[in-house]
């Protein structure tokens, strides 16, 4: 395979404030009659879910309300929600939340229209059948899975996240409405935008970086640097749009590009150990920079620079520079820099490492790694 | 489960997401068999309705016709019947018949059926009504089917079984009862001649006395009167036998010509003196010899031929004409431009003692003989006519 030519695909994109008042006009162009949609709780009781039952009803839709899902989405409940997709006799797929409801609703467009266990869609372009259509509406600026051709599903009893990696999973539209965010709270939206800059940061490194994800990447970085701080001071919609701008361009930069280290032992960590996502980043992504230097300073470099905001005498300098701004960062936002602060058992490291060597996030990172090498990183995360 | 990934999995220049295009491709060609499968279906079933030789149409429950097939147009003259009611259509009525097939079906839940006589393009044709109520999914009936049987034919043929039935039930009697007289007359017959002849040794005894002379005269004529009766009751005890079933008469092929003109040299004296351009004759030269005994369709023809004299009476025509028709019959007609038979009669033509004429000029034997001896040649024998209007029998019998 020529390694010099690189893919891009996108869904097509609502943004604006006040796009989702679309979600019944898309659903219905994409031939909807009866809407399966995928929520959870926590938007049911702020009114967003509410607010798209109105739309759906302006449009004269009728909708199955699933919202059995939790943080690190599990296989049975994609199961149970496939089950009444076609129980039901649905025809598309409409999911509000963050990345867990949003993967959850890829799991059961997937198993509604393929069949069998999601389990044996794992890895990259299993599937065979086109899936139901997706309506996204993202309500974190920071999953990227309304954009994205992943879906990460917990496995419960082998205690893995599996990815399925499929360009079938990239929704059909995706409606990016910076209004969701002002009911958030400020944990989640720190979460979220610290997850955005580890998807930017490590598709930016990826070995399959191309010219229209690395724009992405950095874009959304140097975003984030600059607006998280006032977006979380002031609440103001211009601030949590820019947001919504550099996750969705995060988004679109690891879709295509992919990930490494640090999503490969998230995944695991999430797996194993049921850590929420969003917390991981800001401990190990610094660590997983530091591993990967010697193989692409120019481009960590990059990064420092942006983080920065001006370079130094060597790519290296800069980009350590750079990976301590970023430490300092997360500092200021008051969220755990240590491993130890968010897992107990240190022994179970070493298996959440072997089982993240596995991850098909290691294959785009920089640096090849061995189990040993990412526990190193793990211990230095301590 | 899983696979290995490899970094080109993750680029995915040759996967693309999945649409739909060809499920519906895929659905579509399905959807084209199946709708070629469903013409050709309801092309079986049009040509099953289109095999139907009865006229058919579903009508509405208010009487309007919804749909026809071919055969109405062939039958009835109305150009489009759809949307029309029913009865305008077939009867040129105003409002529902009475009583309705339709409405009768409907009310009963069964198929209800009638006999009606349509006149159609100049003829009386009787038919066979059928109504049925066509019922949808729930059993509730939706429209009527009604379907019209052209019987005529059926009834022509029905009759004539009937006729022939009777005649073979009258012509065994008069057979039964010519066998049975049969013997009594022989003795009257036999014994009156021996009377006869012993009648001039009884005059020589009775003396030359007047009373004695008319005695002898009056035993002479009434000896003779018993003779000549005698002889007409073997005349016709003789026709009457030709009644009864024949077992093993030997069958020849007839010239039917020859006979015709055989006829005519017997009747020549008559004709020349009455009538001497009353016949016409047209006969087939080429026409096949029927299998018959000669003499006994000589009767036939001898009697058919006197009949038309009757009946032209003095002026007129008689055609005689032989023919074949089709593949099966050979035909001999005998045409006269006579006073005809009244249709009252026409039934009773064939019947033994069935006359016209008055009493003593005929006993009304000679059609019936006719009758049975084409009968017998397993012929049929028909007649055509109308009071005042001349005459047509015509005498089929068999192709050999």
């Amino acid at each position: 395979m020529p390694m010099s030519v690189r893919k891009f695909s996108i869904p097509e994109i609502l943004f604006g404030r006040g796009s989702m008042q679309y979600v019944g006009t898309c659903a219905r162009r994409l031939g909807a009659e009866k809407v399966f949609f995928v929520s959870d709780p926590g938007l049911k009781k702020a009114g967003w879910v509410d607010k798209v039952f109105e739309l759906l009803e302006t449009e004269k839709l009728s909708w199955v309300y699933y919202s059995n899902v939790v943080a690190n989405p599990r296989d049975h409940q994609v199961q149970e929600g496939a089950q009444l997709y076609l129980d039901e006799g649905c025809d598309v797929v409409v999911s509000l939340g963050g990345g867990s409801p949003m993967d959850a609703a890829k799991g059961i467009a997937l198993v509604a229209s393929n069949g069998g266990k999601v389990h044996q869609y794992e890895g990259a372009n299993r599937i065979h059948r086109p899936l139901p259509p997706m309506v996204f509406i993202p309500s974190t600026a920071g999953s990227g899975s309304d954009v994205s051709q992943f879906a990460i599903i917990n496995d419960v009893q082998r205690r893995v996240k599996m990815s399925i990696i499929s360009r079938t999973l990239v929704p059909n539209i995706s409606i990016i409405d910076p209004n969701i965010l002002t009911t958030k709270t400020k944990s989640l939206i720190i979460a979220a935008a610290i997850d955005a800059i580890a998807h930017a940061a490590e598709s930016y490194v990826s070995k399959i970086a191309s010219p229209f994800t690395e724009v992405h990447s950095l874009k959304s970085i140097d975003i984030i640097i600059k607006v998280l701080p006032a977006a979380l001071e002031t609440r103001g919609i211009d601030a949590l749009e820019q947001l919504s701008v550099a996750s969705t361009s995060a988004g679109m930069a690891f879709s295509n590009a992919s990930l490494g280290i640090d999503h490969a032992l998230a995944h695991s960590l999430g797996g194993m150990l049921d850590v929420v996502h969003g917390l991981i980043h800001p401990v190990l992504l610094p660590h997983v920079l530091r591993f990967n230097l010697p193989a692409c300073p120019d481009k960590v470099a990059d990064i420092g620079e942006i983080v920065l905001g001006k370079r130094y005498s060597s790519d290296e300098k800069t980009a350590l520079a750079g990976i301590e701004k970023l430490e300092e960062f997360s500092h200021q936002l008051n969220v755990s820099t240590r491993l130890r602060d968010i897992i107990t058992d240190r022994a179970s490291l070493p298996q959440v490492c072997r089982m993240a060597v596995n991850d098909s996030c290691l294959l785009t990172n920089p640096r090849p790694a061995t189990w040993e090498e990412m526990l190193q990183i793990c211990e230095d995360a301590w | 489960m899983k696979m290995d990934t490899r970094l080109e999995d993750l680029i995915g220049l040759e996967d693309t997401k999945l649409g739909f295009f060809k499920e519906v491709q895929i659905k579509m060609r399905e959807l084209q068999e199946s709708n070629l499968k469903l013409k050709e279906k309801r092309q079986q079933i049009q040509a099953i309705l289109d095999g139907i030789t009865d006229v058919m149409a579903v009508i509405s429950l208010d009487y309007r016709i919804q749909s026809v097939n071919h055969v109405f147009y062939r039958v009835f003259p109305h150009p489009e019947p759809q949307d029309e009611f029913c009865y305008r259509v077939f009867r040129n009525q105003d409002s529902p018949c009475s009583p309705c097939p339709l409405s009768e079906a409907l009310e009963t839940n069964h198929v209800s059926r009638q006999m009606y006589i349509y006149h159609l393009k100049g003829e009386n044709r009787q038919f066979e009504i059928t109504a049925s109520p066509l019922r949808d999914q729930r059993g509730i009936p939706e429209h009527m089917l009604l379907l019209k049987r052209d019987v005529t034919v059926e009834k022509e043929y029905q009759a004539k079984y009937y006729h022939a039935e009777k005649m073979a039930t009258i012509g065994l009697l008069a057979a039964g009862v010519a066998h049975e007289i049969n013997n009594p007359l022989t003795a009257i017959c036999g014994f009156a001649e021996g009377l006869k002849r012993r009648l001039p040794r009884l005059e020589e005894r009775l003396g030359d006395l007047q009373n004695d002379k008319k005695l002898a005269r009056d035993l002479q004529e009434y000896v003779e009167t018993i003779i000549a009766e005698g002889h007409r009751c073997r005349d016709i005890v003789q026709n009457l036998l030709t009644f009864s079933p024949r077992w093993n008469a030997s069958l020849t092929a007839v010239d039917l010509n020859f006979i015709v003109v055989d006829v005519l040299k017997i009747l020549e004296h008559h004709l020349k003196k009455k009538l001497p351009n009353a016949i016409c004759l047209d006969l087939d030269p080429a026409l096949p010899r029927p299998m018959g005994i000669a003499a006994e369709l000589k009767q036939v023809v001898l009697n058919l031929v006197l009949n038309a004299l009757e009946a032209i009476q003095n002026q007129g025509k008689i055609t005689l004409r032989t023919r074949t028709r089709g593949d099966d019959w050979i035909v001999l007609s005998v045409k006269d431009t006579g006073y005809g038979i009244p249709e009252e009669n026409l039934d009773k033509l064939f019947e033994p003692f069935f006359t016209t004429k008055p009493v003593g000029k005929g006993i009304g034997i000679g059609l019936s003989t006719c009758y049975n001896i084409i009968r017998q040649h397993k012929g049929e024998i028909q007649v055509e006519s109308s009071a005042g209007q001349g005459a047509t029998f015509r005498v089929k019998l068999p192709m050999p």
